[in-house]
Formats: structure tokens, sequence, C-alpha cells
């Protein structure tokens, strides 16, 4: 009995003796996934509707494969359109999309279309595109290159 | 300067799920401490614990909002999911790594530095060497008996939070500590006669 009550007093003194915190190094790394994941939650919660109506949009306004031309600075089964709405200059159709992350793991784009969208500042950073804070809360044309299953690969400020 | 008001672990798992990173650094500050001990104490391994407590807020990252206040504290779930991967973790591991190794050299070289510091030099050696004896015999313990020594004694969680941690009834808490504690008995009685 008294042997037992010893163990346990000595096993309370092993507890207060040992490391009491994680390294910060930790932390660090975990701030660090947490920002990618809440970036990453993010795309997702948009990409999607957005998605979809990009391609109701460019059904309505008759954009249709017949439509499509050929695309110069793609690889070359890539082709991009000009929205009807929103007519985009060919030769600058993707001279700064930035990829979006979600788009590595779809297939490749075979056809692509390019519609013009207003999307928040807030939105466009999250995306990584490079836009100043200056005009965070604010919304900007951009232009979204959509694949042949309707989902978004790129984005790039119209402006 | 104004304190920051004090949050519930509820308003925090709410917010961190929304994506508010302040409520999960403080939610983390309140429990890693908790969580990295507990993966030590079970892996005997600083890497270990490093990796389980990073994992454990991953998953709270993921699934935090899944937390059932009334399946038990926010410190039983954490408990519970580190458990998971530190017995992933000890599963991977040769079973002689824990016994042979020497994972927390450090940890021992710092009671004996401290204890080389006072004045009764003697008597806080040997009190470091029974520390260290201790933690190599509950390291030495099978998972199932070590996780209950290190949930009742060494984190002072009462039988109901740790059958709750471990998924078992009170009871089987009850008698796995007293195996423990009795193997733990024997172990530092076989030390100290190997020390005579």
């Amino acid at each position: 009995m008294n042997e037992d009550r010893e163990l346990v007093e000595a096993l309370r003194e092993l507890a207060s003796n040992g490391p009491v915190e994680a390294p910060p190094r930790v932390e660090q790394r975990l701030a660090w996934e947490f920002r990618r994941m809440k970036r990453r939650r993010n795309l997702l919660t948009w990409a999607p509707g957005l998605s979809a109506a990009a391609v109701a949009l460019a059904l309505l306004l008759g954009t249709h494969r017949d439509l499509l031309h050929p695309h110069q600075a793609k690889p070359a089964a890539v082709r991009a359109v000009e929205s009807a709405a929103a007519p985009v200059a060919e030769e600058e159709a993707d001279a700064s999309f930035y990829p979006l992350p979600e788009a590595e793991a779809l297939p490749a784009v075979e056809n692509a279309v390019v519609i013009r969208v207003q999307l928040p500042v807030s939105s466009l950073q999250l995306m990584g595109v490079p836009i100043g804070n200056e005009r965070a809360g604010a919304s900007v044309d951009a232009d979204l290159l959509l694949g042949q299953d309707g989902l978004a690969r790129a984005v790039r400020l119209a402006e | 300067m104004l304190e920051s008001p004090f949050r519930s672990d509820g308003d925090l798992l709410r917010l961190l799920a929304s994506g508010e990173e302040k409520a999960f650094l403080e939610f983390y500050r309140r429990y890693q401490g908790q969580v990295y001990r507990f993966a030590l104490q079970m892996s005997g391994k600083t890497e270990v614990a490093e990796e389980v407590t990073q994992d454990v807020f991953i998953a709270v990252m993921k699934s935090g909002q899944r937390y059932d206040s009334e399946r038990g504290s926010v410190a039983a779930f954490l408990y519970g999911i580190a458990r998971n991967f530190v017995l992933r973790s000890l599963e991977r591991e040769s079973p002689y790594v824990t016994v042979l190794d020497d994972p927390a050299a450090d940890y021992a070289a710092r009671l004996t530095t401290e204890a080389a510091g006072e004045q009764d030099v003697f008597g806080d050696l040997a009190r470091s060497e029974r520390l260290d004896t201790l933690r190599k015999a509950v390291l030495a313990l099978p998972p199932a008996y070590r996780e209950v020594v290190v949930l009742c004694d060494l984190h002072e969680r009462d039988y109901a939070e740790a059958a709750s941690v471990l998924g078992c009834a009170i009871g089987t808490v009850r008698s796995r500590l007293h195996r423990a504690r009795a193997l733990l008995a024997e172990k530092m009685r076989a030390g100290e006669r190997c020390a005579v």
C-alpha cells in the first residue's frame, strides 16, 4: 500500500519534470497548414458554383464548339473563345492567367472557353492573383478559363 | 490595454471551423501542451510527439466541429485522437526500440544538470536516476497499460475520463491501472537491486 503511494508520487514527480510544450516550429507549421486549408476551402466553395454559372452563361450566349478559335499561347489542344458579353483580345487571352491550385487534379484541357466575370478582389487574392489591398472589398472584372468539363482552370485580371 | 475575453472551447472550435486563424491558435495554445506531453510520454520520442501533435491539430482543423460535448471533454476528445496516432506510430516501429533507445536523453541530462547545481548533489542524482528508471519502466509497459498510467497518473485524469478516451469501461481502466502499477513497482524493485 505504502509502496503504491510512493510509486504514484514518483509518477507525479515524473510528470512535472518533463517538457511541457511542443516546440514553436509545430505551431508555425500548423498556422501555415491552417492558411493553406482555408484557401483551399474557399476555392472549393466558390469554384464549382462559378463554373456551373459560367457554363450556363456560355450556353445562353450561344457560345459553342463551332465558335471556338484556336488558341495560340497554350498547348496546341487548348482553345479559347471570346465571350460575346465580354470580348477579350485573342493575343492577350492567356498572357497572365494564373492556374488554380485545384486545376492540377483535373483532366488536361482539350477545349477551353474564357468568360468574363466580376469577382471580389479578396477572392482573386486567394486564387494567387497579385492584386493590391487598396481595392480590397471591391469587385473587378476577371477572365476565367474553363475546361471542356466546365470547371475553372485559371484566372486573370481583365483590366 | 484590454484583455481579450475568454472564449469557450466550443466557441473556438466553431470559429476555427469557419476559418478564423486566431481562434485556431488560441485553441492550439490551450491544448498543445497536454497533447504533446501525452504523445511524448507514450512514445518516448520527441519527433513522434511533434508529429502526433501536428496530426491531432490538423484533424481538429478538418473535423473539429464533430466534437460532441455530451460525449466528454475537449481534452478527452484530443487525447482520443492523439492516442490513435500514437498507437499507429508504435505499431510501425519495432517493439524493442522504445526500451533500448534512450529517446529522452536530453531530459535525463537536464535533470542531471539541474541536480548538479544544487547542494545535495548525490541525493538529486539518485532522484534523477530514479525518475529516469521510472520513465524507462513506463515506456517498457505494454501500450494498453502504458496509456492508463500516462492518463491517470501522469495527466491526473479520472477513471471516467480515461475510460472515455480509451473507449472502455471504468472497471477496465481501474484493473489495468492496478496491473500497470504492479508491473512498474516490480521493475523499480529490480532496478534498485541492480543498482545495489
